[in-house]
């Protein structure tokens, strides 16, 4: 709750509030499990309402505290989704690899983020359930470890010599893949989205995505947050100065000063 | 999920108003079956905040379906050769209130703990219009907000700071020290008077006094008894969360925020959403199953539903009276310069103000007259309403129509030109009329509630305070309370543990 009063923290620390969209049973609230608590639950039971998480991400210039705002259990009515969008600077929007409607549906909510979410706003499209598919069942073995080490599967945005480590994955016994990667990762070149191949279940790549959205928010945004990057020149008034010296900590209520004014 | 007919509601909410969430929050955790619909596609009713497309798209529907909203004449002014601006770069709110640090608002959403989901900012500084003698030119004058103020104040004189000072350390005692009946008879005057009268306060302090009570009535119809627990509140907000404001404003659009903090608790709590679903028409329906009486409610997107009770405002329920409301002018104003000069830190240590009260007295206006003063509230870049090096200002004034919008128009203009940046000037603006409960008014204290039965609760109109006030919060308790029946108990209202997963201190 304290960014300002944090202690002996030489990085700036800036919060990201972050949406999950998606169809229902792709996976959204398992992957934030699994980013937040390094946790998995098989055959979890679908969310009740929405959900609230936070989560810090360390970069080597700074830290970044992720507001998670998990959309589901009310996928049918896609009312919540408005009210987690506004003022969201980043949002992942979720897949799973075994079913192609759940892309169709992903792409509905690059849309509607795009035409009505935050200019600016960072967009992971993230393919889940990994572990279904051969790709998955390799990479299935590895413990997560918490930390950059691990090479993102596929970043669209990054840099293309990476290429698609996974290529033609179709038609293998035993592979529940029904979106190819190629296809997903063509689209996501297209609209300028994060791309990632995720598993919930073994934890491959979940790190990498929030670590890569954490690394995509630009500066400016983190210091105005909005409206930043959207107008004038930045010498104005905000421009150099860091967020949270706007902030008031409600949690600092001081009995000391709370006298002020009164007689002597 | 079951669909929502099939559902037997113990309470549907319509309307997600700051009333209809604060209620939405207070039932998060009671384990009623609570569906919340809104007839629009957004969140915040008469509280909401817009991108500019967004409240071009209001105007049209306030304009065409006058019955639906607390507003009226709703136009957007674009001046001439003004270029495209990015329109979803703003977040311009239809709320932008102040919030008092000593307003109940604040300990319900820490003791409810979606506060962690809010970011709050300060207020600073109350600047009053004077015209400065020389020339007619305008200058903003700081109104001092505390005793230090006063003391480093360079404007008044030692004589006038004695007699203020005196007038502050009156006030700021507490109750018990003071003879109270004999304050209370005479408070039966204009603030002026009782200024005047009891504590000898120059007559050129009196308009600063009386913005700090953001009264919205002309000083001569201010009485002394609205104005000084307001003037009181003011002096005693200050330092309460850090030196030098005592007010706060809600980042990314004022009450819309609140509002949306408290419809997702209720979301996190189980309860239903569903938008562009208002609620058409209400009929009885007895149950065939025992003495549970349920209403049965058409809404809009055509679905049927039953629950036991509903909740709503005069616009958000069908067949409901307009309730006897006052009219107010606002505007909202998109400026071309950040106004720097209006958000400097007040005191040491505190943070930078992102909000800032610039009043000019009807006496400003027209000498002769009894105008109401124009409230300006500005808003900078940090609330992220607005792209970096402009400003929002939310005008009011208690003068609907035409006269009401030309004043709150001249009033920016006149700040505009006081500012240091000559080519300062307006980018687009939204006026309109609202309607609601004056705070000044007879019908301020319009309590409990009204309906056609007793299924049916509706809160009051909206205050047309320019401060949060706190009567909301004993509306939407009072609806807790009926909605809880015997399982009310006050220590549990609005008052939660943190959820699984919450963040605690780090």
């Amino acid at each position: 709750m304290s960014e300002a009063t944090s202690t002996n923290t030489p990085k700036p620390s800036s919060s990201v509030k972050l949406v999950l969209l998606g169809e229902a049973a792709v996976g959204k609230s398992s992957l934030v499990l699994r980013f937040v608590n390094n946790d998995f639950q098989e055959n979890k039971e679908p969310t009740i309402g929405a959900a609230f998480l936070t989560q810090k991400c360390s970069l080597p210039t700074r830290t970044i505290k992720f507001e998670i705002w998990d959309t589901a259990g009310q996928e049918r009515f896609a009312s919540l989704a408005p009210m987690y969008y506004r003022n969201a600077q980043a949002a992942l929007v979720v897949y799973d690899v075994t079913k192609p409607s759940s892309l169709t549906k992903a792409k509905h909510w690059v849309a509607e983020l795009q035409r009505q979410a935050s200019p600016g706003i960072v967009i992971a499209l993230v393919g889940n359930k990994l572990d279904l598919t051969n790709d998955g069942n390799e990479a299935s073995g590895e413990p997560q470890v918490d930390g950059e080490q691990q090479p993102p599967a596929a970043t669209a945005d990054e840099d293309d010599a990476a290429g698609e480590p996974q290529e033609e994955q179709d038609a293998t016994p035993g592979d529940a893949r029904k979106v190819s990667t190629r296809e997903a990762s063509s689209y996501a070149d297209e609209e300028g989205l994060l791309f990632f191949e995720t598993s919930a279940k073994t934890g491959v790549n979940v790190v990498e995505v929030f670590t890569a959205i954490a690394n995509a928010i630009p500066e400016s945004s983190l210091k105005s947050g909005r409206g930043a990057g959207a107008g004038t020149g930045q010498t104005t008034l905000g421009g150099g100065r860091p967020a949270e010296d706007s902030r008031v900590n409600l949690g600092d209520r001081s009995t000391a000063t709370a006298k002020e004014g009164c007689a002597c | 999920m079951e669909p929502l007919a099939e559902t037997p509601w113990d309470v549907t909410i319509s309307g997600t108003g700051l009333a209809q969430s604060l209620l939405a929050l207070a039932l998060s955790r009671s384990g009623k079956k609570v569906l919340h619909v809104d007839r629009n596609s957004y969140y915040g009713g008469s509280e909401a905040a817009f991108s500019l497309q967004e409240a071009q798209e209001w105007a049209s529907k306030v304009n065409g379906e006058p019955e639906h909203y607390p507003f009226e004449d709703a136009t957007v002014y674009l001046p001439e050769g003004t270029p495209q601006l990015p329109t979803r770069s703003y977040t311009l709110t239809l709320s932008p209130h102040l919030i008092y640090s000593k307003s109940r608002l604040l300990p319900t959403l820490v003791a409810s703990k979606v506060y962690r989901q809010l970011e709050f900012q300060a207020v600073g500084s109350w600047w009053i219009h004077k015209p400065s003698s020389a020339d007619g030119a305008l200058v903003l004058y700081r109104v001092p907000g505390s005793r230090e103020d006063v003391f480093a104040d360079d404007i008044i004189s030692v004589k006038s700071k004695r007699t203020l000072m005196r007038f502050l350390r009156h006030i700021g005692k507490p109750p018990s020290d003071s003879d109270s009946e004999a304050e209370e008879e005479n408070l039966a005057m204009s603030l002026p008077e009782y200024l005047a009268s009891k504590f000898q306060v120059p007559a050129e302090l009196h308009e600063p006094l009386l913005s700090l009570s953001l009264s919205q009535a002309s000083p001569g119809q201010t009485s002394a008894e609205y104005a000084v627990p307001r003037i009181k509140r003011h002096l005693a907000s200050i330092g309460v969360f850090g030196p030098g404001f005592g007010s706060l404003l809600a980042k990314w659009g004022g009450g819309s925020e609140i509002s949306q903090v408290g419809c997702r608790a209720l979301a996190v709590g189980g309860g239903v959403y569903v938008l562009n679903a208002g609620v058409k028409s209400i009929s009885n329906h007895q149950s065939e199953d025992g003495d549970d009486m349920r209403v049965q409610l058409h809404l809009s997107n055509d679905e049927t539903i039953k629950t036991k009770l509903l909740v709503g405002s005069n616009w958000d329920l069908p067949g409901q009276e307009r309730p006897a409301c006052d009219k107010v002018a606002r505007s909202i104003t998109v400026v071309s310069s950040a106004l720097e000069s209006l958000f400097p830190v007040t005191a040491d240590g505190g943070p930078v103000p992102a909000g800032a009260v610039v009043v000019f007295p009807g006496s400003s206006f027209d000498q002769s007259g009894d105008l109401p003063p124009v409230y300006l509230l500005v808003h900078s870049s940090e609330t992220g309403e607005c792209p970096s090096g402009q400003c929002v200002i939310y005008g009011s004034v208690s003068h609907a129509g035409a006269q009401g919008q030309s004043l709150i128009e001249s009033a920016v203009h006149r700040l505009l030109q006081s500012n240091a940046e000559p080519d300062a000037k307006v980018l687009w603006s939204l006026r309109y009329t609202q309607l609601g409960l004056s705070s000044n008014g007879a019908n301020a204290r319009s309590s409990k509630f009204e309906g056609p039965s007793s299924n049916i609760l509706c809160f009051p109109p909206p205050s047309l305070d320019l401060a949060f006030d706190d009567a909301l919060i004993d509306r939407v308790k009072d609806a807790w309370q009926l909605v809880m029946g015997d399982k009310a108990n006050e220590q549990e209202f609005m008052n939660f543990e943190d959820r699984e997963h919450a963040d605690d201190e780090d």
